[in-house]
């Protein structure tokens, strides 16, 4: 077996680059600046740190009668609280599900553009694609909200327990039908998917038979969620949602599985009082018998090479990448340890791999926005949060349009761009989708985002916001120099690099407009720095021009790769 | 190549008279030809999900079997909610949802094909749906979609030079999604998609044009390039036929409030609409979702209603408007459509009140111009069915693309066996085949750029590429049909020029293979077929 080759090469400016584009949305100056000097190996540490995260998602939300805003959802919340821990009450009217869903995924959204120097929030991303669930289908803003939690708690832990928790989160168990999977009338769904699309695949190595996933089906019986019980006054109340376990429903025969699992078979003698405790030990059993598979860490390792690096997984790829890597991840199944093994390999810093991958929307608009500082305000005060949210909303709708809509993708599979052959990352942009990324990083580099009119407190009304292309041609090392600008702007957008002929066209177009000398550049930015209010015609137009350049630029192949 | 002449029951136009009497004859087809309105259009419905085809079209000689409570009792349609179809004895009905289905039977406008499916059944949505596709063997993994083989058989030479006056139009259109496998051929893909609800934008050329290097970072330039343009350029020619076309029925699903089949229906009107503005497109593949009943397939009080109904009800209302639409539009001619799904649902009822994965469905054509009536019979349901059972496949579905591409789009041997990639048994879903020789095959064989070929073609062992090249990078290789390269056989600078090069397959089995090239932002597939000697 052929070992991971760590890369031995520098670590230079473009190693780091590579390395943050695939492991972040984007990468911005100030990233580069904290980063770049240190080692591979230490950069790669810093990136696997989780954040210590403690925002929830909040109530923002009312309804508008006649012009006259209600506080009438969730009224027990107040605003700028969150709802995340307090059942809906039973019968409510108007429902405030539908608006608890938007918050969660405002939210969301919210901690991917704040997003700190760690790949947590890409690994939060790699779960959800991976163990997919849809917010529509469960059709419960607190389950969603539930399952979004073990995948954080696990983003960077072990395998065997985030599959654990997955099984048995409620979420899961009502998306993928577990909740009715029962030993009189079991439910083949989850028993199928655990095994095709979260831990076996369906390569020519996945050779799990029809009567496999049968016998899983039945190993995972009798589980269901709580929602609502009776209270003290036998009235019906919603409760937060639970995984509970009803012995009767679980089939406790012996499972026989197929001779691709070693002929495994799953059985727990059922103990008066402890039949919960059995069941579990059953799904342990389940769940050891998939990873104790060749496949199942080959599995893996190859959606996290399609996620992260390249959905080619050449016989050369499989054999020095993705054995090895699985031989690391099947020690102890840490991803942790699997992913600083992949980002210090040499094959991940090969040439080939850098700037080959297309921006998936979330990458292309949360990239956008934390390279420019798109200026959405940090404020933490309760009554301010609602500004935040009003933009983490509209951002989430850009990335919707152009395909992606976090926390409902469109089957149990994810996304198709990471797992449909052959297109893979090329589904991310089509003749349909494309028109959309270009209105979108339009309006980004263009218009002003307003709170507008329709807030709670008269205080966030109209508050606009526009990324500032001075700002950020500022922290450039030398932004009046335009032969330096545009280097700098090119290496920082442009997955792929351009020739000194696009470069020059570039800064002959946009920044001396026609003009032959650099001085024409120089000159207006720096007469534009000093004052920005200036009366100069030529120093007045720098912020428009460098707006018409980065559109520009916006609009090459070589801005939609990383 | 040949193509259907025209029924005389539609009078036809001829410079501002018209003429009933001599619609079947060969001349005024030629005449109708030659307006270049006459083109066939084919219009497929996918299902995603899985449709469970039992309490779609429902038998109903086998309710005894079927009503036990040990087969599909807790979601069976109560018998007397059926929707009896005319002329089968009372022995098959439609789901409840379906009366806009039932309409179109009785107008003669829809063929069922029973029981279709494949030898070796997969469960997996994902492969199930790329098998049905690419229309490839439950154990073959194949790189382009049967409507891709056919389009690229059709018009050879796309995207090189496209759009032409000769083919303006997009040869085929996905409306909402990515194009998909199924329009595909060896990763180009053979048509493009368009959003449901919005324009195209137009969109302008770039100074961007830096060669991209041979590899896999090349790829991706080139395709977001390649996106590009054809985004640019078919924009405009959608836009026109989308402001030039119109709608005329009132039947479509309401989108607000949502009424079932509301995004289906907003689909087809743009097919409507893109073909009475003119379009030549051949293809358009629509889909809709949410068959995947697992759970609650029924309204467990009424099992006439429910979700399934709904999304049946969607489909059949969605698909009555359609074809509303194209009549009052007098284009019943031209077009005719299909729905199918990856697979259909076991014959038992799981304990979620729905149905698990199943095997064997039946598929749906729509038109003036298919068969009406039934092909095949009824499931036999056996009354000790377990979880296992499923139903029995009758055809094959590659069978009715077999049908559709020789009475529909007038495909001959041996071309119509290399697109279904081999003999099918073929099925009487289109009207009795009236194909008529026309140059309307050799035009599109034509139109575009012919910039690489294989010669001779058909070969035994040898055989000759020639190309041209824009003159920079330029690469050549050999792909055989699962997409794997087998050869290389230019990667380097080229002068600009024609240039013809050995190609030797003799160590490689007989079949399919595609040569490729790469030129710049250019990108052309060809197949060739290595034959026995």
């Amino acid at each position: 077996m052929a070992s991971l080759v760590p890369y031995k090469g520098p670590f230079g400016k473009a190693e780091l680059i590579h390395l943050l584009r695939r492991t972040m949305f984007g990468v911005t100056k100030s990233d580069i600046k904290t980063l770049l000097g240190k080692s591979m190996d230490d950069v790669v540490r810093q990136l696997m740190v989780q954040p210590s995260q403690t925002t929830k998602p909040l109530k923002t939300y009312f309804t508008t009668t006649n012009g006259v805003k209600n506080d009438n959802l969730d009224p027990t919340i107040p605003m700028g609280s969150t709802w995340v821990d307090t059942p809906i009450a039973v019968g409510a009217n108007p429902n405030p599900n539908g608006y608890r869903r938007i918050s969660y995924k405002s939210w969301w959204t919210g901690l991917q553009i704040t997003q700190t120097l760690s790949i947590f929030e890409k690994m939060v991303l790699f779960w959800h694609n991976h163990f997919a669930t849809e917010d529509s289908v469960i059709d419960s803003s607190q389950m969603a909200y539930f399952t979004n939690i073990v995948l954080r708690k696990n983003a960077l832990g072990n395998f065997r327990s985030l599959v654990k928790e997955i099984t048995l989160d409620p979420g899961m168990l009502r998306y993928l039908n577990g909740e009715r999977n029962k030993k009189s009338a079991p439910d083949e769904n989850y028993g199928r998917e655990l095994q095709e699309l979260f831990c076996i695949g369906k390569r020519a190595g996945a050779a799990f038979t029809e009567d496999d996933v049968k016998a899983a089906a039945k190993v995972l019986t009798g589980w269901y969620v709580i929602y609502q019980q009776k209270d003290a006054n036998n009235v019906t109340q919603n409760v937060n949602p639970r995984t509970e376990f009803a012995a009767a429903n679980h089939d406790t025969s012996s499972k026989q599985f197929s001779s691709f699992y070693n002929n495994t078979v799953i059985s727990r003698v059922p103990k008066t009082g402890e039949e919960k405790l059995m069941a579990e030990r059953e799904i342990d059993d389940l769940i050891s018998m998939l990873l104790g598979t060749k496949e199942c860490a080959k599995f893996l390792c190859r959606r996290l090479w399609t996620f992260f690096v390249y959905y080619d997984i050449t016989p050369d790829i499989e054999t020095n990448v993705i054995e090895p890597l699985a031989e690391i991840l099947r020690q102890n199944y840490d991803i942790k340890e699997t992913l600083i093994a992949l980002f210090t390999s040499d094959e991940f810093y090969k040439p080939i791999n850098r700037g080959c991958m297309i921006k998936s929307p979330t990458d292309f608009h949360i990239g956008m926005l934390r390279q420019y500082g798109f200026p959405i305000p940090s404020n933490t005060e309760a009554e301010k949060m609602e500004i935040q949210y009003i933009f983490y909303a509209q951002m989430r709708n850009h990335i919707l349009n152009q395909g992606f809509d976090l926390g409902d993708p469109p089957n149990v599979a994810g996304w198709p761009a990471y797992y449909q052959t052959p297109s893979f990352h090329e589904m991310w942009v089509d003749t349909s989708s494309y028109p959309l990324r270009k209105t979108s990083y339009e309006s980004i580099s263009r218009s002003e985002f307003s709170t507008g009119t329709n807030v709670f407190f008269d205080a966030n009304k109209n508050i606009k916001i526009k990324t500032n292309f001075i700002d950020f041609v500022k922290a450039f090392d030398n932004p009046s120099d335009p032969n330096d600008l545009i280097n700098e702007a090119v290496e920082l957008l442009f997955g792929v690099p351009v020739t000194q002929q696009v470069k020059d066209q570039l800064k002959s177009t946009y920044l001396l407009l026609g003009q032959a000398s650099d001085y024409y550049w120089t000159d207006a930015y720096q007469t534009y720095i000093a004052n920005p209010s200036t009366s100069d015609p030529e120093a007045k137009r720098v912020p428009q021009m460098l707006i018409d350049l980065f559109i520009y630029m916006q609009g090459a192949a070589e801005f939609h790769l990383c | 190549m040949k193509r259907r002449s025209f029924i005389q029951s539609v009078p036809v136009v001829v410079g501002g008279m018209t003429v009933n009497a001599y619609a079947e004859s060969p001349f005024l087809s030629a005449v109708q030809a030659s307006l270049g309105d006459t083109d066939r259009v084919l219009v497929i419905v996918q299902l995603a999900g899985g449709n469970d085809g039992l309490n779609t079209v429902i038998p109903l000689d086998q309710y005894t079997a079927l009503s036990k409570d040990t087969i599909r009792k807790g979601i069976l349609v109560q018998e007397d909610k059926v929707l009896k179809l005319s002329g089968t004895n009372n022995k098959t009905g439609l789901n409840p949802g379906m009366t806009r289905f039932q309409q179109l039977w009785d107008e003669g406008m829809l063929n069922i094909i029973q029981g279709v499916g494949y030898p070796r059944f997969n469960y997996s949505h994902f492969r199930a749906t790329d098998i049905w596709v690419t229309g490839s063997e439950s154990n073959e993994f194949i790189n382009s979609g049967w409507a891709g083989r056919y389009l690229a058989y059709e018009y050879p030479n796309y995207p090189v030079g496209f759009p032409n006056t000769t083919v303006p139009d997009p040869i085929a259109i996905r409306i909402g999604g990515s194009v998909g496998l199924g329009l595909q051929n060896q990763g180009v893909n053979m048509g493009i998609s368009i959003n449901n609800t919005k324009d195209l934008l137009n969109l302008t050329g770039t100074l961007f044009k830096d060669p991209a290097p041979a590899n896999q970072i090349g790829k991706e330039l080139l395709y977001i390039r390649e996106v590009q343009r054809q985004t640019d350029k078919f924009g405009d020619a959608v836009e026109a036929a989308a402001n030039k076309g119109k709608n005329l029925s009132t039947l479509y699903p309401k989108s607000s409030p949502a009424e079932p089949g509301a995004a289906l229906g907003s689909a087809l009107s743009i097919v409507a609409k893109l073909i009475s503005g003119g379009s030549k497109t051949r293809i358009y593949w629509v889909s809709t979702g949410g068959f995947d009943t697992h759970a609650n397939q029924v309204n467990a009080s009424d099992h006439s209603t429910g979700t399934h109904t709904n999304l049946l009800k969607g489909v059949s209302d969605a698909i009555y408007a359609f074809m509303d639409d194209i009549k009052l539009l007098g284009l019943q001619d031209r077009v005719v459509g299909m729905t199918f799904s990856e697979f259909g649902r076991r014959i038992i009822s799981n304990g979620s009140g729905g149905t698990d994965h199943g095997a064997a469905q039946p598929m749906f054509m729509f038109g003036t111009k298919i068969q009406p009536g039934m092909v095949g019979v009824n499931p036999t349901i056996d009354p000790a069915s377990t979880a296992n059972s499923n139903l029995p496949m009758q055809y094959d579905f590659r069978s009715v693309y077999a049908s559709i591409l020789k009475d529909w789009f007038c495909v001959e041997q041996p071309a119509l066996d290399d697109i279904t990639l081999k003999n099918f048994q073929q099925l009487p879903i289109l009207k009795s085949s009236n194909c008529i020789p026309t140059s309307v095959h050799d035009e599109h064989t034509a139109a575009g750029l012919n910039i690489v070929y294989a010669y001779p073609n058909p070969f035994v062992d040898r055989t000759n590429i020639k190309f041209e090249s824009f003159g920079g990078h330029t690469l050549i290789q050999i792909i055989s049909n699962e997409g794997t390269i087998v050869k290389e056989l230019i990667n380097s600078e080229l002068d600009k020029g024609s240039y013809t090069i050995p190609c030797d397959l003799e160590e490689y089995p007989s079949g399919i293979y595609y040569v490729r090239l790469q030129n710049g932002t250019l990108q052309q597939v060809k197949s060739m077929i290595k034959v026995r000697a």
